[in-house]
């Protein structure tokens, strides 16, 4: 499900069956590396969108967290903290964090929840055709972790 | 002959095609503009045009999945929105079935669970769906898959939008 009105009054009706948030991590920084910088902000982008249109019964898409990429890592830490104690409250077992930024994978085993580091591709000099394959093959290789996320937690409460 | 004699004075006569001819330009240049507003606007409930999908010889008895791009328009915004099918070839007819669940929206998957060998299966809350589109007893789907509107062309297969069944 995406931020969108409409689609919060589904989930409002449907609560018990959404348990699953994606935050897509975004930097920003306007120097030298401005290209890369954006490519990835694009790549994870359609990469959330994808997702969220596999899994819209079950997942809910957020708006991106953005932050300067000179912020400190123990700062994001605590912010990546705090919007895990809330979402935990709001009933989302499961908070997936999609990003590009390698910086993240330094404080992976920091973080409380899953973290997806996909590398991003250049897809601006693809052909319309090509582009979509080359996502949905990242797509189908990101499928199994969470499916296999959702039915580990399935059989542990069984 | 004297001023006093006219219907209609100089003043008002200079008055009147004033400001006539500046209404005439004023709505000369509002009109366009509310028009180009509310355009989007009045046209309401657009077809979705047909999109080509697959070549009729790719098809076999087998679901397949084809990933496809359409416009959709909604008021102001205009987007590129990606759509799927899972179309075969049963008996020569062509069916065309829309991936979305009939749940909540997920994206069913042909023959992916052991539990349910042949059918179209939901990874978020295990619905299943009979290859005809059918909603499994006891899941959590209430209704079967929906069924797009197809068109075969010169052995190109094309769909245009998802109905339900009934």
């Amino acid at each position: 499900m995406k931020w969108q009105i409409k689609e919060i009054d589904i989930y409002l009706q449907a609560k018990e069956y959404v348990d699953t948030a994606i935050i897509p991590l975004i930097p920003i920084s306007w120097g030298n590396d401005i290209k890369s910088t954006v490519q990835m902000g694009e790549f994870i982008h359609l990469i959330s969108d994808e997702l969220e249109r596999q899994f819209k019964g079950r997942v809910f898409q957020f708006p991106p967290y953005t932050y300067l990429k000179t912020e400190k890592l123990e700062e994001r830490l605590i912010k990546m903290n705090e919007w895990h104690e809330h979402l935990k409250d709001s009933g989302f077992h499961h908070i997936i964090y999609l990003t590009s930024d390698v910086d993240w994978k330094q404080i992976e085993s920091d973080l409380n929840d899953t973290l997806l580091w996909v590398p991003s591709i250049p897809l601006e000099h693809l052909d319309q055709k090509y582009k979509v394959e080359t996502l949905s093959n990242q797509i189908k290789q990101m499928i199994p972790i969470l499916t296999n996320k959702w039915q580990k937690n399935e059989n542990e409460t069984n | 002959m004297s001023e006093k004699d006219h219907k209609v004075s100089r003043r008002q006569f200079l008055n009147y095609s004033l400001t006539g001819v500046g209404g005439f330009m004023a709505a000369g240049i509002t009109l366009p503009l509310v028009r180009f507003a509310l355009d989007p606007a009045l046209k309401v409930g657009e077809e979705t045009e047909m999109v080509a999908v697959a070549q009729v010889n790719e098809l076999t008895n087998e679901p397949k999945r084809f990933d496809f791009k359409v416009n959709q328009v909604d008021a102001w915004y205009e987007s590129e929105v990606s759509r799927s099918a899972w179309v075969y070839e049963e008996d020569g007819k062509i069916v065309a079935l829309s991936p979305v669940c009939t749940h909540l929206g997920c994206t069913v998957d042909w023959d992916a669970s052991g539990d349910h060998p042949n059918r179209f299966f939901c990874p978020c809350h295990y619905g299943a769906f009979e290859k005809d589109g059918t909603n499994v007893d006891r899941t959590p789907p209430t209704q079967p898959l929906f069924l797009y509107d197809q068109e075969v062309r010169n052995g190109t297969l094309y769909l245009g939008r998802p109905r339900p069944q009934v």
